[in-house]
């Protein structure tokens, strides 16, 4: 139980953006959300409070998925269990579903928010490659200047670090945004762990692209766990850009994973397992692709 | 020197109560220590084993992690709050009639789960039960009776919304 | 004249599903655990740990936190120097040395838990760290830093068994198996986390609320931790969040909370969080264990011998007395005709073990079970055969003198191989296991033997029981037997039923409080059932004798006519009711003699001690079980799926069928968490993942379907003929899937947990070597 704890002044539950935004001008606030992640780091004492406590979840209009446009929203606070039970995402972005439905546990799912995962910036994060492969940008909004200012950022530009993004401490994550899949789209995740959930991910995988002829286009894949951030794997990528979906890509694909991930030993595997994992979940999904 | 305290109102088990609570305080030590409802158990505190499982507006969380002034307007059921007048619940008879309680400890949380499981889906099946109670941990009973009451009452339509 | 009541046929209870007397409170949150004990006046105390592995305590400045407001105490090594306790008196509530990571260094009692924390943060400790010993084998050499100066070359406990001659025998093996396992640190994870409640009354008597397994001897245990005599020690058990042998000694944290509670006067609870229970509590005992066993071409045991390196840990608990359990596997899991047991604890920096549920035999059956099958793969035998070949009947005697009275081994290995089609399947997965494709099934069996009727390691593994009934025919038993969440209260109460002809509601137990209930050894052993289950119905015999005794003198009918059944007594051939109990329970009370029905009885089973040589009947029973793992292995990320546990096992007779079944399926699940996933990291003494997040228990859905058998040996000395089995499920399943994964990949795991990463490791060794043209040879059989 830290210091640093005690220094909260002021706790702020507001139901408009502005207000929020008002309130961490000054980049002195703790957002939380459902808590999911704050409250352990909190109590572990691995991460300080700030002197303001801000509650997003009264925030109108903060959460909930749009999905009737060419762009696709999803609100900051809208929650992993609603992500994994959303008709429209299961429609478009299944990929994203597939994730919300290994994600944690139900309880973690109905309180854990889409926002605050990301915003966790975990190398881990469940969320982070089936949006990376969707194209996903997030939208950052602060106050300046009496007014409200929103800026986008590419979720691949988003990370930096475990744990550390390119937000700012005045800015809050409103929303999740990428354009709609183009037909012909297909996504596809896999995460390790004979657990159907309630697995941080030793390893995990994305493929997003558009299959015509056999081929693959706007590929785009995405890795968690073995780096220091969520990434784009841009090596295995390349490998399967406008190539026929057969076995000699899908064997350059899996080579060029070793040029993307850059895992390290910890207490959940070593790097040489995260290694051999990420070439088989790239085979599996280009398999599971080609296979359908 | 402690933390702001912030007045709020919920509603408890159908009744409403307000008190004040540290901007930090979760909703576990809440229901424990400033209330009394020591139904609801600590095990890890971090959200892995389902122990201190609420309802929160129909849907259940680990109270471990929940920020108790986020209780603020909104509907708690804890597991005191599933005995009915005419005696235990379905799901909590079951649970006792199909050997799911040795210690005990992490059966609060998991019956709260599980009736929650029921009530969106009656029919719930075993597989079903197997998924949805995988944020519960016990270290007694393999869960096989769990399941074994799980289904027993799965099919019976028993569970409807534990909010009185 | 009575009220017509129709006749009453006996109907028994023993083998009916009998619900836990305690189940309803404890589904409605009502149950009052300690943990959600609090007293008035009640301080709360928290423990500052070393968070390093060996260290000298250069200074200790506890001023700030003495003065902060709210503090009420601050006790560190000065405070209970001398007061050595432990199995080899090595432990001590507070360290004046620093010995592994979670050594308590200092202790705050304050008025509530955020004070008490603040206050450790205050205290100045300056440390010296000192070069550490992590492994056993670092331990044992000659330039290992010394842990304790009492105990040179880091030597902790030494156990030998020999039986015959080994150089003869393993001449005449035709094959001779001969590897390194090396059972893991795994730890109990009860979802009650550990907590002691402390206070003295004004004459020096302690007071502890405590979640013990072994209500009385704690009291021999506890007092030198706190300079007292054990008469004035009163324990009392509230109901506890699951114990599994974790506590089944003292724990510093206990004499930490009284020595609060004696320098403030106050009740003191001390409590863990679960990162603490992770650091602080005992853990299964790490081993390894170098076995070797042979056999005869035509597949008949010839010997088996074990040198075990016990990694003691930083003190002397339980676990480095697991020796006495492990040489009974190595002598007594098949008839094994020549043995040769060694072990040695060696003193580390590492966490230190206590008794985990399978003591000792999780670790041998790892081993033994293992080199059976592979001694029948290398004689080609199918393991059923081989196992069958060697099995023990009922009246066989091992080396180590443990009797077989009633031994239904061979029912055991015929039940559960004929219900999940062992041999067929076996061959049929063996066959594909070089053929292409990702997925391959696997099919295993393992068996092992366990006392069945407590475990004579005490001078005493006796049960003392008070039984009486009031006026209104209500049955109180008073008994030493405490209730962890295992189910004896069930047991006890159906008991009681079926002697007495009460309803099972009209039966309470108070078994939690050494000042009032008589002595038991302890919940442990797998002996509850068995002991407390004939302590229970002898005293209950008692009562009824002395009931129809009252019954003849009053009604005229020989007691010899007469029955206790539906709450009346009846004539026995019919059931024709005579008189309600509680009727004839006040005449007897209220007669010009009166009686009380009040009994007492002490039994102690019929069994030898221990005794240094380790040749005796040490249990009044023995049990065998049978696992066989149906399993399917993802070859590329190593997950194993378990698909089927058929499980058989020797219960001698069911009692409470559902506390049984509950029983075998929950130790099945720790036996899975052992196998597959748990695993203390601990590095350089430190452990790594003190969370579930980390530290992975079996979860619903990876808890496979369970077909179990009941086998009924009829056992003489049980109770309706019962032996104790709640250990053996936990012992059996680990080598059952390391067996399975052998049938479905060829790979062989000696290091458990057999986690993904060290499955698929194995498995793309395998292949490596065998596309560079090596030959495998998993099994290392050792022709001769």
């Amino acid at each position: 139980m830290s210091e640093t704890m005690e220094a909260i002044t002021t706790y702020l539950a507001p139901r408009r953006l502005d207000e929020a935004l008002q309130a961490m001008a000054d980049g002195d606030a703790t957002v939380f959300c459902g808590g999911t992640d704050l409250a352990p780091q909190t109590e572990s004492g691995a991460r300080p409070y700030k002197s303001r406590l801000l509650n997003i979840n009264r925030i109108e209009g903060l959460g909930g998925i749009a999905a009737d446009g060419g762009e696709i929203r999803i609100g900051a606070t809208t929650t992993v269990a609603e992500i994994r039970r959303s008709a429209a995402l299961a429609e478009i972005a299944p990929v994203l579903v597939e994730a919300a439905e290994h994600f944690a546990s139900e309880q973690i799912r109905n309180a854990a928010s889409l926002g605050g995962n990301l915003c966790n910036a975990s190398p881990a994060g469940d969320m982070s490659p089936p949006l990376l492969v969707l194209g996903a940008s997030v939208e950052l909004a602060c106050w300046r200047d009496g007014a409200a200012h929103t800026r986008r950022v590419p979720l691949e530009q988003f990370f930096v670090g475990p744990g550390k993004s390119v937000k700012r401490p005045e800015e809050l994550l409103t929303a999740v945004v990428f354009a709609r899949p183009a037909p012909g789209f297909v996504g596809r995740f896999r995460k390790s762990g004979p657990r159907p959930a309630l697995e941080i991910s030793t390893v995990s995988v994305a493929l997003g692209a558009r299959v015509a002829d056999g081929r693959l286009s706007e590929v785009r894949v995405a890795m968690g766990s073995v780096a220091p951030t969520p990434l784009r794997a841009r090596h295995v990528e390349a490998a399967l850009e406008g190539q026929p979906l057969d076995a000699t890509t899908i064997a350059a694909a899996v080579a060029a994973a070793a040029e993307d991930a850059q895992p390290i030993d910890d207490v959940r595997a070593s790097a040489w397992y995260r290694s051999h994992l990420v070439k088989v979940f790239v085979e599996e999904v280009l398999d599971d692709v080609r296979g359908n | 020197m402690m933390s702001v305290e912030t007045e709020i109102r919920f509603t408890l088990n159908g009744r409403p109560v307000s008190l004040k609570v540290p901007a930090t305080m979760k909703t576990l030590a809440m229901l424990r220590d400033r209330l009394g409802m020591t139904g609801t158990k600590y095990a890890c505190g971090e959200g892995e084993c389902g122990a201190c499982t609420i309802e929160i507006d129909g849907k259940t969380v680990n109270s471990c992690l929940m920020y108790a002034v986020d209780c603020d307007g909104r509907e708690v059921v804890t597991i005191e709050g599933l005995r009915t007048p005419e005696g235990l619940h379905p799901v909590q008879q079951a649970f006792v009639d199909h050997g799911a309680v040795q210690c005990g400890f992490c059966m609060p949380g998991m019956i709260m789960q599980a009736r929650n499981l029921l009530a969106n889906n009656p029919e719930l099946t075993r597989e079903q039960a197997q998924r949805g109670l995988e944020g519960n941990l016990c270290r007694c009973t393999g869960y096989t009776k769990v399941l074994d009451a799980v289904e027993a009452v799965a099919g019976k339509n028993t569970c409807g919304r534990a909010t009185p | 004249m009575e009220k017509t009541a129709n006749p009453t046929t006996k109907q028994t209870l023993i083998g009916t599903r009998v619900k836990k007397p305690d189940a309803p409170d404890k589904a409605t949150g009502k149950t009052r655990y300690i943990n959600d004990m609090v007293l008035p006046q009640m301080l709360i105390g928290k423990v500052l740990f070393a968070g390093r592995p060996h260290a000298r305590i250069v200074r200790i400045d506890t001023t700030a936190a003495q003065a902060l407001p709210g503090v009420h105490a601050v006790l560190t090594g000065q405070d209970a120097t001398g007061l050595k306790f432990g199995f080899s008196r090595d432990n001590v509530a507070l360290k004046d040395k620093v010995r592994c990571e979670h050594d308590e260094i200092a202790a705050v009692a304050a008025e509530t838990e955020e004070i008490a924390l603040r206050a450790l943060a205050l205290i100045e400790v300056e440390y010296e760290d000192l070069p550490g010993v992590f492994t056993p084998e670092a331990g044992a050499r000659e330039d290992a830093p010394l842990i304790h100066d009492n105990f040179p070359g880091n030597k902790s406990l030494h156990f030998e068994f020999e039986h015959g001659d080994l150089a003869e025998a393993e001449a005449a093996s035709d094959i001779i198996v001969d590897n390194v396992f090396r059972p893991h640190h795994v730890t109990h994870c009860c979802m009650g986390t550990s907590c002691a409640i402390a206070d003295f009354d004004h004459n020096g008597k302690l007071t502890i609320w405590t979640q013990t397994q072994y209500p009385y001897n704690y009291k021999m245990d506890l007092a030198p931790a706190l300079g007292i005599n054990p008469g004035d020690i009163r324990v009392i058990q509230p109901p506890v969040g699951g114990a599994f042998g974790s506590k089944l000694d003292v724990y510093p944290y206990e004499p930490i909370a009284a020595l609060l509670a004696k320098k403030t006067g106050r009740p003191v609870k001390v409590i863990y969080s679960r990162e603490e229970e992770f650091k602080a509590s005992p853990t299964r005992q790490a081993a390894i264990i170098h076995m070797r066993t042979g056999c005869t071409r035509d597949g008949v045991l010839t010997f088996r011998s074990a040198d075990v390196l016990l990694d003691n840990g930083a003190y002397t608990s339980w676990g480095p007395t697991i020796p006495v359990i492990m040489m009974r596997t190595v002598s007594g899991h098949y008839r094994v005709p020549v043995v040769d047991f060694k072990a040695q604890a060696i003193y580390t920096n590492n966490p230190y073990a206590g008794s985990f549920r399978g003591y000792g035999n999780v670790q041998t059956t790892w081993a033994t079970a293992q080199q059976m099958d592979m001694l029948a793969d290398l004689v080609d035998m199918d393991p059923l055969a081989f196992h069958l070949k060697n099995a023990q009947r009922s009246g066989e005697v091992t080396p180590q003198k443990s009797f077989l009275r009633e031994c239904a081994l061979v029912e055991c290995l015929e039940a559960a191989a004929s219900a999940s089609d062992y041999s067929r399947k076996r061959t049929e997965y063996a066959a594909l296991r070089d053929a292409p494709g990702r997925y391959k099934k696997g099919i295993g069996l393992a068996s092992s033997v366990h006392n069945a009727g407590g475990a004579k390691i005490h001078k005493s593994d006796g049960i003392g029981t008070i039984l009486k009934m009031d006026d209104y025919a209500r049955v109180t038993v008073i008994t030493g037997a405490s209730e962890i969440g295992q189910g004896i209260d069930a047991v006890i109460t159906l008991i009681v039923a079926e002697e007495l002809g009460v309803p099972l509601e009209h039966v309470t137990i108070v078994n939690n409080d050494s000042d009032v209930a008589p002595w038991d050894v302890g919940v442990h052993a797998s002996r509850t059932t068995f002991i407390a289950g004939n302590g229970t119905r002898r005293a209950a015999q008692k009562a009824k004798a002395q009931i129809l005794n009252a019954a003849e003198r009053m009604l005229g009918e020989p007691t010899e006519t007469l029955d206790l059944r539906g709450g009346q007594v009846v004539f026995e051939r019919d059931g024709t009711p005579l008189i309600q109990l509680e009727r004839l329970l006040r005449q007897m009370h209220f007669k010009a003699e009166p009686e009380l029905v009040m009994v007492t009885d002490y039994y102690e089973p019929k069994s030898e001690p221990e005794g240094a040589r380790h040749i005796s009947d040490h249990s009044a029973a023995y049990s065998h079980a049978v696992h066989i793992a149906e399993i399917t292995v993802d070859t590329l990320t190593g997950e194993i799926t378990v698909d089927k546990v058929t499980a058989a096992q020797d219960v001698g007779r069911v009692i409470n069928r559902m506390g049984l079944e509950g029983q075998v399926e929950g130790g099945l699940a720790i036996g899975l968490g052992y196998a597959l996933s748990e695993n203390m990291q601990i590095d350089k003494g430190m452990l790594k993942n003190a969370c579930f997040r980390d530290y992975k228990l079996i979860t619903a859905p990876e808890m496979p379907p369970l077909d179990l058998h009941f086998i009924e040996s009829n056992c003489a000395e049980g109770p309706y003929g019962a032996k104790g089995i709640s250990e053996l499920p936990t012992i059996v399943i680990a080598p059952a899937i390391a067996n399975a994964l052998y049938n479905a990949t060829g790979v062989r795991i000696f290091n458990p947990p057999m986690s993904p990463e060290t499955v698929a490791r194995a498995i793309h060794e395998r292949r490596a070597q065998t596309n560079a043209g090596k030959v495998a040879t998993p099994a290392e059989g050792l022709a001769v």
